[in-house]
């Protein structure tokens, strides 16, 4: 390994060594409107068929011999620029782009566009065009960006409804969940009705399925990368919506202008406000809370604050009520040691917390439990050339788990406190990576992450007879660790390595292979989290997953790159995905590691995607062939089963059509194979019970899910006295009204209030439905 | 608790609609159910053995009337059972004691049941149970409302010390006019003492009364693996298809050779209070 790492820095300082006569070219790109540093924008030199993309903070560089050149910049939903550098000494060059929905409709964009989804080399990376986002239907008018990722393909869903999501045969905790660079542990509003992220604030998200890059970590599947906006820096402006399950409002503007931003932004839901009114006194509301400060002390130093706040809270009458929430904190400074070094350096701040309550004088408890993470990463990136950019970077993050405290809430309660012990962690993760142009046709990254584990102290393990017996556990002994002593370290190594090789015109061939390793382990059983699930460190009990991923794709654009299509091809081999022993007890359990079963799984799949991104017609057809296996000892007999989420077709269409300057349209239609489930096969009496025989996990399939949302928005011409512009949106959930399934359960023969009918022995298999046809309309006004 | 959030949860799920659907399964293969119970109380001692049977399957379960039932505590005294000794129709596939026998606190029981030459055997420990000092009954405001059954709106309050140096496990059975009640035919009362403090002052009963009814209010013990069991059966019964909690599975049992169900041996302690106006 040492030797690997060393030959990889001698690589380098040859590489530098040989570019020492050139010089740079860089600078931020930005939204001319407002600002908003733009995330990955192609800029391309024809002339030496080199180029480099702008890095998540909008800025770019490029080291090239001294001369001229004409330096194209291009970025869907924007026209692009050229421009001509007389290049003889380092150059800064900030560049402005015009967005296309802020230009007059009659100016079409003839410049020729940089083929991005053929030409970079990362693959099984998908971005969502927020613009289009808007466009497409959504459930209760809230546009939500996880509802548009459950769309992709190599995403599948549990059902509608929910916020979790899996990405190629991972489970739902295998997703790292960023806002601006902090963890979101939890993104459900409603129990996944709604995600946590607000699209009013929402800048760009992406999604890395495979070929994940060096600077990510900790999860097994996939990176949910979300940024917001920084602010528009030239005047105020704002948006606010209302719609049928919240409003929202957000304002941005100059604090000093081109110099200084903010941005706050709120949402809230209120059928609460209906309840109240209609005398009900089950409340139930959440909010979310953006808010970011943006500082451009000179084009090398920037600041960024960002916080988020979300919270859900339930109350049912005056007894009883939870709540559950995240907060994230996250402070940024980039600095340019030089015209080609560029450094972020993050403080990030991450909390989760639920609790609930039931009030009563003596039934009354309370039970609380939280997550909360700090960490400081470091990445740099470095443009030796046009031919290589490194990336280089350190991260540390500690951890403070706290599963959960019961604690009386009245004089007279039954209950007495009880506390879960907390865990602590410390995780180093060190990384470096090289993307290196090696010919015209071929484009290499190679990179190699150090990820050390440590569960530390204070806390007294446990030590069984038999660390698997759950139904009698037996503790032998009780060991103390002091705070921060080592109570197990685990060190992985994760290479990742990606090509690209170009074909004829318009195509490209991509493979990559990453490994990835996941720590922190979330306690749920079910096939959809839930709040109140909690997290494990990795320590004496539980082995970090493991996860290896082979992708292999094909990629071409079409009618002058305005049709992109791809094919990918995965295959993911997990180890130590952790599961859960059947009946196990994994709410308030003090002996909950003898619970844990680990084992194997493995999934592959083949993705096909059709993209139009211009055009009046805008959209996307997905279509996922993929088969998901587990192998838990421990569970379901120890013997293979599907994975929850294992589903054999899932197809995606999203459609979006701007009819007239006035009227756009959007439709979306789903369709994929119905979730496994496990069904009885028999019954039998006990007592004056009717439990079911079960004899096989997930041996039975749903029936297949299909549904069709269509909208329509309605901009009104803008009346020139004011300075606000407003528009509608009407939308209809579940066009064709169909029923699809949610989930399964059985029963002894009940009629419609409850009643046991029949002879009280027959059983019957009810099919829950959630969704019917849901119109709705949103007023939203931009000022 | 748990069951609270259970019942939360799936609040929100059936906000939507449910309809029957017949689900496609083949023939199960009939499995051998055993429930058995000794208890400190003279003439609650039985067992019963039946099979499992189809899914779809209309009538009782298949009752099994030819098995070779005893019961041996650990002073290594042996009882013999009998199938259905009063040939009540009812008690089909039910055996009883052919001596009266009561249980005895601190004793393990073990139960050996043979079936067509194939043997199932369990052991239990009869726990001892706290007492339950006494009853009360008050008006519940919301059941006043809305209630379940007409004019059965009094909720019995139960009074106990929680002994706090030793891990106890409970099964509470609530009777109205000496017949079982449940307020959901899915629900078992049953916990354990992790986080009881000493005071029981007043919890409040599942099952409501009405004036002039006979509330009695019975505690039994459970061992750690009889806890497991109704904890399992619990899951088992309200199972949300795997959605939110995890996959339906048998419960754990403490029979062997592949039998289901349980045999438990408990202490019972009871209470009775008649509801007046």
């Amino acid at each position: 390994m040492i030797r690997s790492l060393s030959f990889v820095f001698f690589v380098l300082i040859s590489i530098q060594a040989l570019s020492q006569e050139k010089v740079t070219l860089n600078g931020y790109v930005r939204d001319v409107s407002n600002g908003e540093e733009l995330i990955g924008v192609t800029v391309y030199i024809p002339q030496m068929k080199a180029g480099t993309m702008t890095n998540p903070y909008g800025f770019y560089s490029l080291t090239l011999p001294k001369g001229t050149y004409e330096v194209q910049f291009s970025y869907v939903g924007y026209s692009a620029q050229t421009v001509t550098v007389n290049l003889q000494g380092n150059t800064e060059r900030n560049i402005d782009m015009l967005g296309e929905s802020t230009m007059m409709q009659e100016v079409v964009v003839s410049d020729k566009r940089v083929d991005e989804n053929v030409v970079q080399l990362q693959m099984s990376k998908n971005t969502l065009d927020m613009n289009r986002v808007r466009k497409l239907p959504a459930l209760f008018g809230e546009v939500d960006i996880i509802k548009n990722i459950q769309m992709l393909p190599g995403v599948i869903t549990a059902g509608e409804g929910t916020s979790s999501f899996y990405v190629r045969g991972g489970s739902a905790d295998q997703n790292l969940i960023l806002i601006d660079e902090a963890p979101i542990y939890d993104p459900s509003h409603l129990f996944g009705l709604f995600s946590v992220f607000n699209a009013d604030v929402i800048k760009d998200s992406e999604l890395y399925k495979g070929g994940i890059p060096a600077r990510f970590g900790g999860r097994l599947s996939s990176i949910l990368e979300v940024r917001t906006k920084d602010g528009n820096n030239k005047q105020l402006s704002g948006s606010a919506g209302i719609g049928t399950m919240a409003s929202r409002l957000m304002i941005e503007g100059p604090i000093k202008k081109d110099k200084s931003s903010f941005i706050i932004s709120a949402r809230r839901s209120y059928v609460d406000l209906f309840l109240r009114a209609a005398n009900n006194d089950n409340l139930v509301h959440f909010y979310d809370v953006n808010a970011k400060l943006n500082w451009r002390h000179n084009n090398n130093n920037r600041f960024f604050a960002a916080f988020y706040s979300g919270r859900d809270v339930f109350n049912f009458g005056d007894q009883f009520g939870f709540a559950w929430g995240n907060r994230t904190a996250t402070f940024r400074w980039n600095h340019l040691f030089n015209d080609r070094l560029f450094s972020n350096t993050s403080v990030i701040l991450s909390n989760f917390d639920y609790k609930l309550e039931l009030k009563d004088p003596v039934q009354g408890f309370k039970w609380t439990s939280n997550l909360e993470e700090l960490s400081v990463k470091n990445d740099l990136s470095y443009f030796i050339n046009t031919n290589n950019d490194l990336t280089f970077g350190y991260h540390i993050t500690g951890r403070r788990f706290s599963p959960g405290r019961i604690s009386p809430n009245t004089e007279a309660s039954m209950f007495k406190e009880i506390n879960l012990q907390h865990m602590f962690a410390i995780d180093h993760a060190l990384y470096i990576s090289n993307q290196q142009r090696v010919s015209e046709k071929i484009t290499l990254d190679y990179g190699l992450r150090l990820s050390i584990f440590q569960n530390v102290g204070s806390t007294d393990l446990y030590l069984y007879n038999d660390p698997q017996n759950n139904s009698r556990p037996v503790r032998t002994d009780t060991v103390h660790y002091g705070a921060w002593k080592n109570i197990k370290t685990y060190v992985n190594l994760e290479p990742r390595a990606a090509i690209r090789y170009m074909l004829a015109d318009g195509q490209s061939l991509k493979a990559s292979y990453n490994r990835m390793v996941q720590n922190t382990h979330l306690v749920a059983a079910g096939t959809v989290p839930v709040p109140f699930n909690t997290w494990n460190p990795s320590g004496y009990y539980l082995t970090p997953q493991l996860a290896d991923q082979v992708a292999l794709g094909y990629f071409r654009n079409l009618r002058d790159n305005t049709l992109e299509f791809s094919a990918e091809a995965y295959y993911k081999d997990m180890k130590n995905v952790t599961d859960f022993a059947d009946n196990a007890n994994i709410f308030f359990n003090q002996d909950l590691s003898t619970e844990f079963r680990q084992g194997k799984s493995w999934s592959y799949g083949l993705e096909l995607m059709l993209n139009k991104k211009e055009g009046k017609l805008t959209g996307s057809v997905g279509y996922t062939w993929s088969k998901t296996m587990r192998k838990v000892p421990g569970v379901n007999g120890g013997m293979e089963f599907p994975a929850n989420y294992d589903r054999r077709h899932v197809l995606n269409i999203q459609a979006a059509y701007d009819y007239s300057p006035r009227w756009t349209f959007g439709a979306t239609f789903t369709y994929s194979t119905g979730r496994p489930v496990t069904v009885p096969t028999g019954k039998f009496e006990y007592e004056n019970y009717h439990p079911d025989v079960i004899t096989e996990r997930n041996g039975y399939r749903l029936p297949v899910f299909h549904r069709l949302d269509l909208s329509a928005t309605y901009s009104p011409k803008k009346n020139d006295n004011r300075r606000w512009k407003g528009s509608w949106v009407f939308s209809v959930y579940n066009a064709y009204n169909r029923q699809n399934p949610f989930t399964i359960y059985t029963r002894v023969t009940k009629n419609k209030d409850g009643d046991i009918i029949g002879d009280g022995y027959t059983k019957e298999a009810r099919m829950i439905y959630l969704f019917p046809i849901l119109p709705s309309v949103t007023y939203n006004i931009k000022f | 608790m748990k069951n609270i959030l259970i019942v939360a949860l799936f609040a929100l799920a059936l906000a939507a609609c449910d309809k029957p659907i017949r689900l496609d399964l083949g023939q199960s293969t009939p499995r051998v159910i055993i429930e058995g119970q000794v208890t400190n109380r003279l003439g609650s001692q039985y067992v019963k053995v039946s099979r499992s049977s189809d899914f779809y399957q209309t009538g009782p379960s298949p009752r099994i009337t030819n098995a070779i039932v005893t019961v041996k505590d650990s002073d290594g005294n042996e009882i013999m059972f009998e199938h259905n000794p009063r040939n009540y129709a009812d008690s089909i596939g039910y055996y009883l004691p052919q001596t009266a026998f009561v249980g005895t606190i601190g004793k393990d029981y073990h139960l050996r049941v043979e079936v067509d030459g194939q043997v199932y055997e369990a052991d239990d420990h009869l726990y001892s149970v706290t007492s339950i000092d006494s009853l009360a009954f008050r008006v519940d405001d919301d059941e006043k409302d809305d209630p379940k059954d007409y004019n059965k709106f009094y909720e019995v309050l139960l009074y106990a010390k929680e002994p706090q140096n030793t891990t106890d496990y409970y099964l509470f059975k609530f009777y109205r006019n000496d017949s079982l009640k449940v307020d959901d035919d899915n629900e078992i009362y049953y916990s354990n003492d992790e986080a009881l403090g000493e005071s029981i002052d007043g919890i409040s009963s599942p099952v409501f009364f009405g004036p002039g009814d006979k509330a009695t209010v019975e505690a039994y013990s459970l061992s750690r693996s009889g806890y497991v069991f109704y904890d399992d059966l619990q899951k088992l019964l309200n199972t949300d298809g795997g959605l939110f909690n995890q996959p339906p599975a048998n419960s754990r049992t403490n029979l062997t050779n592949g039998a289901f169900g349980f045999f438990h041996a408990s202490a019972v302690n009871s209470k009775t209070i008649v509801i007046v106006e």
